[in-house]
């Protein structure tokens, strides 16, 4: 690449002293990054993490698209599953040579991206058009106010319940507050009826109920501080731990849940896609991991319902607090300005309709796409998004990936009974620092 | 020495009780292993919602679609011509290297021939995660990358500790007077090695071969750090084409995985012959 | 003619290691009164220009093979030895030397040593089961029996398989209602079902059932390599002299296996020290509350996974040097006997 672009300087000045009046409109001001004018073969290396469709052939048709319009413009696709991806974009990272659009998620690992100097600060290139985009997910993906990467997709967590095995129980509404919530489960396990599918073998299910509790407790303050000082001995997440512990001791989960994953046979999702629990706490990609992993590929069907975490009686947090995250792109330091070009006509409201219209676990974050979403449990996610007072990134996202870990684990340690809220909250403030 | 004659059975007299409970056993291990791998196979011919719903019962109905899709496609041809070329590449690498390494330590004496045995050695005891970032940085200055070489020469110098390991004792054994007799006949080390040694060596060379072949065919990390072009991909990178961000595919998981299995296992039956004959021969001699 | 040719007419066998004693064809001179002066061929003459040749000869044959793994095998370890000095997570510039802290840590940290004692309890299980079932198979194979051939192919076909591809089926197996759990209730004993991959007390064992189950094909096989050997006139003569077959089998077979047995169980230990995919991908990277970690899975959990390269490292190192002291220990004092292989000539 360095190569390439040498040679285009080259050629760019060659083509200025030939050049004899001719139509020359394109912009050859001193570009020097990347120094190349519009004229230029310039290629894009980008590297995303949708490996399945429908998410592989719309991204490849978006990129098909852009190249049209701009024929000097070529964009060398690799597709990576999101964990061989993390496995796979570490070394090129370290030798300092990242590709020029990559999938990010913002947060911690944005954070130390660009204290290496890795990614690009394209603050002012994306002035024009940033605010056609939902402003919780671009703030994902800006460190010191200065903007690095771009979102294209953002989901938040909240339950996914059984209509029919709630009725079968007799519970009519679903829960609003956290000690209904707890009279559910207790209503349903007398009904004979597993409460809730969670698969802690992965680890982050769980934080999940955590993370809320800690949100519902004590407001966003709490985790805003706790990612600058490490206070994560605070009440808010000891009293978080604590009320996670009441939930644990009433035994609300399926058989094996300490090493269910959350997807794959026998997983979290596949418990509910089965009707084999009443209700999980999950992202909004979940209905369709849930009908992958169902009988005849449709779920629950029309028995899907979804409802917001509930409120914690005396916490400081709304109900509208939003734990969420989603996903983006990240600039790379050598990436051209076309690339940049591209982020913006793949996130334009045409593209993210089509997104939309597909229904799938990616909800756009372009201004006016709300509507092109006509699944209604999805919808039911959109609004709540809408409403949102503020979404809190995942936790093993929102800070270092060490911390995020560290959280993980604590976390399973309380669901396993090794360890009391009080001791979690200590353990990983100590490991932050705090 | 070499001797691979079958052995008869110590007495001519046996109980038929006895038989039968040897008989009893053998069937009992033959099923503990046979039956996880007709499960992967089978598996291949469910969707992934039937093994979550009944984890145990046989297909029903019959879901071919996974096999014939990874069959059909263009991409699993791709990556399983990828695989065989980096395991031969790795092949042809280990056996002539290893084996000149190994006659050397056999048949010298030197100053630190010990020493340099216990080196190679070493790299028994180091996993290769641990190097896969150092080696990055090595592949991508000689830009090896997205080339089988990349992949095939690291595996071939992480094989080097067990082929060494396994030719040495055997090269010890050829005896004395071979030597001295191709030495009146003019013949030096490297004739020696190459015209007596090697054609003596080939059911332990057999065996080296299909070990390093076995680690190739299966190896992971290695593949995936250094090939980032898809249409370079190798078999075991090829299964994370059926996991997602948010979801795994296990029904089509184990078609893959069954599937990939056919070429080792088929390689195996033809040099399992070789296999067992070649450790019989010398590998283990005290 | 070739100089070496000079060497047969009575020139010393030279050694070039002063230390050691003179050898023949790589093997320590026999008790059993050969001539030091009978020379092997290609042990080197008195000449100089022969012992150049001669050594050339020799770094001509081990070049290929000491360029490729200095290279690619050595270059890299040391210098991930090195990282582990460092706090580092991967990107930024190495710079934040902290000497031995991050070995400190490990050792401080319950989780790592956990693994360790999770790996010594599969070393101590496989000696103690895995390798005695093997040796059990491999005399059974030995017996005349119809099959055998079949048999023989069977029993190595875990070994064929990828780790993967083995831990993939086996969580399936092993799952809640799964197979296993299924076929125990078929046959009347569903009092026995556990909860074989989520309970932190278990799970190690079930661990060790896979790994077996991947492995002891491999043993066998070395083992009935071992048994061939053995001249059946020899059993034939204890028979003879009034040795039942447990008699015999103890008394004859046993020290002539030795070296086998030796050997199977150096590859055991140090296989099991490095054990890592099959238990990454069994146990979903290590296990409930990292009860199934090995110290490869937590090096690549608690450190590359989260960016602690330095630390990752140093744990590498310390289970290098474990086995590295195990494998000097077991060489110098256990395989002694058995010249090949020897890492020390200790004795030899």
């Amino acid at each position: 690449m360095h190569f390439r672009k040498g040679w285009a300087a080259a050629m760019s000045l060659m083509l200025l002293a030939v050049a004899c009046g001719g139509d020359d409109d394109s912009d050859t001001s001193a570009d020097t990054e990347s120094g190349s004018g519009s004229d230029e073969p310039v290629t894009i290396e980008w590297w995303h993490i949708q490996n399945n469709d429908p998410g592989l052939s719309m991204w490849e048709d978006v990129a098909h698209e852009f190249e049209a319009d701009h024929p000097n413009v070529s964009i060398d696709i690799t597709v990576y599953e999101n964990e061989a991806f993390k496995t796979a974009i570490a070394p090129r990272l370290q030798a300092g040579d990242p590709p020029d659009l990559f999938q990010s998620w913002g947060g911690g690992g944005l954070v130390e991206q660009v204290d290496a100097d890795l990614v690009q600060d394209i603050s002012d290139d994306v002035a024009p058009w940033i605010d056609n985009l939902n402003p919780a997910a671009v703030e994902l993906y800006q460190v010191d106010g200065v903007q690095y990467g771009i979102p294209f997709d953002l989901g938040m967590v909240g339950f996914w319940y059984n209509r029919d095995l709630f009725e079968q129980a007799g519970i009519d509404e679903p829960p609003t507050t956290w000690d209904e919530l707890l009279d559910d489960v207790q209503t349903l396990k007398d009904a004979g009826i597993t409460p809730i599918a969670l698969g802690e073998g992965d680890q982050w299910p769980g934080m999940f109920w955590w993370a809320y509790l800690a949100l519902r407790s004590g407001g966003p303050e709490p985790l805003q501080d706790a990612g600058e000082d490490g206070s994560f001995d605070s009440d808010a997440f000891v009293q978080a731990g604590e009320r996670l512990q009441e939930l644990v001791e009433l035994e609300p989960f399926q058989d094996g849940w300490q090493a269910a994953v959350w997807d794959g046979a026998g997983g979290q999702a596949a418990s509910m896609g089965t009707g084999g629990a009443a209700m999980m706490l999950m992202g909004q990609w979940a209905p369709g991991t849930m009908n992958a992993n169902s009988p005849d590929g449709n779920g629950i069907g029309e028995a899907l319902g979804w409802f917001p975490f509930p409120e914690v009686e005396g916490g400081d947090g709304e109900a509208t607090d939003v734990f969420g995250g989603g996903n983006g792109f990240a600039v790379g330091k050598d990436a051209p300005p076309e690339a940049i070009e591209f982020l913006e006509y793949a996130t334009s409201l045409d593209v993210a309709n089509r997104w939309g219209e597909l229904n799938s676990g990616i909800l756009p974050v372009t201004a006016g796409s709300d509507e092109s979403i006509t699944d209604p449990t999805l919808q039911g996610v959109l609004e709540a998004r809408a409403d949102a007072s503020y979404v809190q990134l995942y936790l093993d996202q929102a800070y270092d990936p060490e911390l995020g870990a560290v959280i993980n684990e604590a976390v399973e340690q309380l669901y396993a009974g090794q360890a009391s809220g009080e001791e979690v909250a200590q353990t990983i403030a100590d490991a932050a620092g705090g | 020495m070499a001797a691979t004659v079958v052995r008869s059975s110590r007495r001519s007299m046996r109980q038929p009780l006895t038989r039968s409970a040897l008989y009893a056993i053998a069937i009992g291990v033959v099923l503990v292993i046979i039956v996880p791998v007709i499960y992967a196979v089978l598996g291949g011919f469910r969707t992934t919602g039937q093994i979550s719903a009944d984890p145990v019962g046989l297909p029903h109905p019959w879901v071919f679609d996974n096999y014939i899709e990874i069959i059909k496609s263009a991409t699993f041809r791709e990556q399983l011509l990828n695989s065989l070329v980096v395991a031969a590449i790795t092949m042809a690498v280990v056996v002539p290297c290893g084996s000149l390494a190994a006659f050397a330590l056999a048949r010298f004496s030197f100053a630190g021939r010990e020493a340099v045995y216990a080196l190679f050695t070493l790299g028994l005891l180091f996993p290769l995660t641990v190097a896969i970032l150092p080696l990055f940085i090595t592949l991508r200055s000689l830009d090896l990358l997205n080339n089988p070489f990349g992949v095939a020469l690291p595996q071939a110098a992480f094989a080097m500790p067990t082929t060494i390991i396994v030719l040495r004792p055997f090269f010890h054994s050829i005896p004395t007077e071979l030597e001295e007799a191709a030495i009146m006949d003019g013949c030096g080390p490297f004739r020696f090695f190459y015209k007596i040694a090697l054609p003596m060596s080939r059911p332990i060379l057999a065996t080296v071969s299909v070990l390093a072949i076995v680690v190739s065919w299966n190896a992971f990390l290695l593949p995936l750090v250094v090939l980032n072009d898809p249409h370079q991909w190798t078999l075991p990178l090829g299964v994370t084409n059926f996991s997602t961000q948010y979801s795994s595919d296990t029904a089509r998981i184990l078609a893959f995985t069954s599937l990939s299995m056919v070429p080792a296992l088929v390689f195996y039956v033809f040099a399992e012959r070789q296999i067992v004959s070649g450790l019989a021969s010398g590998a283990l001699k005290g | 003619m070739p100089p070496a040719a000079d060497v047969g007419r009575g020139a010393a066998a030279v050694s070039l290691d002063e230390r050691e004693p003179p050898l023949r064809n790589g093997l320590p001179a026999s008790p059993k009164g050969v001539d030091a002066h009978a020379s092997a061929p290609f042990a080197g003459s008195g000449r100089v220009g022969a012992v150049w040749r001669r050594r050339l000869t020799i770094l001509a044959f081990l070049s290929p093979a000491l360029v490729l793994y200095l290279a690619l095998v050595l270059a890299p370890i040391a210098q991930g030895a090195f990282y582990s000095g460092f706090d580092w997570n991967g990107l930024e510039p190495l710079e934040k030397f902290v000497g031995l802290q991050n070995y400190r840590d490990a050792l401080a940290d319950p989780v790592f040593l956990a693994s360790l004692r999770h790996v010594f309890l599969i070393v101590v299980l496989s000696l103690a089961l895995q390798l005695p079932f093997a040796l059990g198979l491999a005399v059974l194979l030995n017996q005349r029996l119809h099959g055998r051939a079949v048999l023989r192919l069977l029993f190595f076909l875990p070994f064929v398989l990828s780790d993967v591809i083995a831990a993939i089926v086996w969580r399936l197996l092993l799952m809640p209602a799964g197979l296993l759990d299924g076929s125990l209730e078929a046959v009347g004993l569903g009092g026995l079902i556990q909860q074989w991959l989520s309970d932190p007390d278990i799970i190690m064992y079930t661990v060790f059932f896979v790994v077996t189950w991947k492995y002891f094909g491999f043993h066998m096989i070395l083992y009935l390599a071992g048994l061939q050997q053995i001249p059946p006139e020899l059993e034939e003569a204890a028979a003879i002299d009034g040795a039942s077959r447990a008699q015999s089998f103890r008394y004859v077979t046993l020290p002539l296996l030795a070296p086998t047995i030796r050997m199977s169980a150096f590859l055991s230990i140090i296989g099991s020290l490095q054990l890592f995919d099959l238990v990454w991908v069994m146990t979903n990277k290590g296990g409930p509350v990292g009860s199934a970690h090995t110290t490869v899975t937590y090096m690549l959990d608690h450190g590359f996974e989260r960016g602690q390269f330095g630390y990752g490292s140093a744990v590498a190192v310390i289970a290098f040097v474990i086995s590295f002291v195990f494998a000097i220990g077991y060489q110098r004092f256990v395989l002694r006997r058995d010249v090949a292989g020897a890492l020390t000539t200790a004795g030899a």
